[in-house]
């Protein structure tokens, strides 16, 4: 079995936020709903200020306590080492959203996140689906938290299960640079101008995300709460990760 | 036979209040719930204030374990009795146990509106059997509490007070109400990424103040079947209500309750982990400030005083001022826990705002309504002051002497 994780190397990161727009278009999220964002915070006091950004998607805990307290198993562990969510499951009662250390999940029926039009407004379904867009992704899979969701569930980044699920078994890595990967690969790492993602598999000693692991001592979030994050970030002397969450925003 | 007829009386005078809450509860009910409805069948749950950003859990959820640990509670008030042997409890024994029943059904019924989907609940819990999430601990042992309860209440209407099934059926409610109250707290206590709710103390802090609301409730609930007025009540239950027993178990329970938020307060402010600024944020609260002073202190103090323990107006007065105290507890509990954001991108402040919509404010009426009309159905239909044979007998006898 694979297990599937991230390194993002802040060295090479630029905040342009294009893995945040591409996951949107692949996904069918909506405005805000950034399953991939891109946080900016300030640190230091005036004068001595420096603006910083930290992209931050699911983690897919290897110990995920998202996973744990679910009461009825909607949330999952998959084979893969992919955290998905049953979306036929899920019956709403968000104590995975207060579980999760990182902010990575989604109420599906909250007030609109921008000050603009309300989108399920502006395209209201006529079925199950929570809304009705016309750009909308051509996956449905709702065992795995894949397309448009339903009324009344949790959602959240898949690591684009419905992409990297039809690699061939037995790939290591899912590298867009390869003809042969890159249609199996995560779609903000295909986006990714500057290639600061890699993605593979960390169960493979000779990974090109363990290689770069060992390479620049990757570091995962919050390590301290037990959840052991598959996403890696490398700092080298470009960028860091926040050591708590009450960075200062802007 | 005089005592005869002035029960008579007395009964048909409670069942006249009891009509008339129980109509106030039906046109406050199904306005608010009506509201309610409209809004979540028009609207969904983007009527709720809350969000994906900070609080993911606002005032139903406030509401909810507001009336799950008051149903608690009022059973460990009602196990003084029947588990633990302490007799003058008898008198409130039936009524403790009907207004558990009715509260933790309040309370099941505005967590039912509050999740996306409860009907699912009902097939995908057992089916994933997930036993490692507090939440279905949770719900296991508050179903079991309220078949017990249910058994427990038709024993007594059958007479069966003290049978050795009855009183088997008493001690298991007690344990399931210890296990359910404590895995309320476990749900919130086992998040280590919450840090305000975090720890073992929590489940230990939600059985005891569920205790303390359990108390303040039996009192107006007792009181108000009499027009707040001792003079109308049987004379086993006068005794009771004019005595200190009562007074001084809620003294002790407020006193408890006193001692656990200090703690509490003074650990989240010293501490310097991160997520506990909201401890900072909670004593700038006027609301908080409300709670401690008159929800807490003052009933304590009243409670103290030989003078009032007695007395009806101070004991009535203090079971408001505890219930209104317990209600602003579990609300900021849960909000507090949550106003310092996870990590959630640009457009997140530091610190979550959060007042809850119309859609949240018509839920928790409801669930009052559900609470207050249920009790007056109880009031209604059970005679809830009936106490066993020999314990009416014996004050009555003890009364008219």
């Amino acid at each position: 079995m694979a297990k599937w994780g991230m390194v993002i190397d802040l060295e090479k990161c630029v905040g342009c936020q294009a893995c945040t727009i591409a996951c949107g278009m692949e996904n069918t999220r909506l405005p805000g709903e950034h399953w991939q964002d891109v946080i900016f915070f300030q640190e230091g006091e005036y004068p001595n200020t420096e603006i910083k950004w930290f992209p931050r998607p699911c983690m897919h805990c290897e110990n995920p306590s998202c996973v744990a307290v679910c009461p009825v198993r909607a949330t999952y562990k998959s084979e893969d080492g992919q955290v998905l969510i049953d979306w036929e499951r899920c019956i709403g009662c968000k104590y995975c959203m207060i579980a999760c250390p990182y902010g990575v999940r989604f109420y599906t029926e909250e007030k609109a996140r921008y000050g603009g039009p309300n989108m399920k407004d502006v395209f209201p379904s006529n079925d199950a689906h929570s809304w009705n867009p016309p750009w909308r992704m051509p996956q449905e899979d709702w065992k795995h938290g894949v397309g448009v969701q339903p009324h009344d569930v949790v959602s959240k980044c898949t690591f684009c299960y419905h992409r990297v699920s039809k690699a061939p078994k037995g790939t290591v890595d899912l590298d867009p640079q390869n003809p042969a990967t890159r249609e199996f690969t995560p779609a903000c790492v295909v986006t990714c101008p500057t290639g600061a993602r890699f993605f593979g598999d960390l169960a493979n000693p000779d990974s090109e995300v363990n290689k770069q692991i060992a390479y620049k001592n990757g570091v995962r979030l919050l390590d301290h709460l037990g959840n052991k994050p598959q996403v890696y970030y490398l700092t080298g002397e470009g960028g860091s990760v926040p050591a708590t969450r009450s960075i200062k925003k802007i | 036979m005089i005592a005869n007829n002035r029960n008579n009386d007395i009964s048909s005078h409670v069942r006249s209040e009891a009509n008339a809450w129980l109509v106030a509860c039906i046109i406050v009910g199904g306005l608010s719930g009506a509201y309610m409805l409209y809004q979540l069948m028009t609207v969904g749950h983007a009527s709720f204030n809350t969000s994906s950003d900070g609080i993911n859990w606002g005032l139903p959820i406030a509401a909810y374990v507001f009336f799950a640990l008051t149903s608690s509670g009022l059973t460990m008030i009602a196990s003084l009795a029947t588990v633990f042997g302490f007799e003058q409890f008898y008198p409130i024994v039936k009524r403790c146990i009907w207004v558990a029943i009715v509260t933790l059904v309040a309370g099941f019924s505005v967590l039912a509106f509050e999740l996306g989907h409860p009907f699912r609940m009902l097939w995908a819990m057992p089916t994933g059997m997930q036993v490692m999430s507090p939440m279905f601990w949770m719900g296991v042992f508050y179903l079991i509490d309220l078949v017990l309860l249910i058994i427990k209440f038709y024993l007594i209407v059958q007479e069966d007070w003290h049978s050795s099934f009855s009183r088997l059926i008493g001690i298991a409610g007690f344990v399931a109400v210890i296990l359910a109250s404590g895995m309320l707290g476990l749900l919130f206590g086992s998040v280590a990424m919450r840090p305000m709710w975090f720890g073992s103390f929590t489940s230990i802090y939600y059985m005891l103040t569920a205790a303390l609301s359990g108390a303040a409730a039996i009192v107006v609930t007792t009181y108000m079947a009499f027009d707040f007025d001792s003079r109308n009540m049987p004379a086993n239950l006068r005794a009771f209500a004019e005595g200190d027993q009562m007074p001084k178990v809620f003294a002790t329970l407020i006193g408890i309750t006193l001692v656990m938020i200090l703690t509490r307060m003074w650990t989240g402010l010293w501490s310097n982990l991160d997520g506990l600024e909201g401890f900072h944020v909670l004593v700038k609260s006027p609301l908080f400030w409300v709670e401690l002073l008159f929800g807490l202190v003052l009933p304590f103090w009243m409670m103290l005083q030989p003078g009032m323990q007695t007395r009806v107006v101070p004991q009535m007065t203090a079971a408001f001022l505890v219930l209104g105290g317990m209600a602003i507890n579990r609300y900021e509990f849960i909000v507090s826990g949550q106003v310092v954001p996870m990590f959630k991108g640009t457009w997140v402040n530091s610190l979550e705002p959060y007042f809850p919509s119309m859609t949240e404010w018509a839920m928790a009426v409801f669930g009052l309504a559900v609470a207050l009309g249920g009790y007056a159905i109880g009031e209604k239909m059970f005679r809830l002051s009936a106490a066993p044979a020999h314990e009416e007998s014996g004050k009555l006898a003890g009364a008219s002497a």
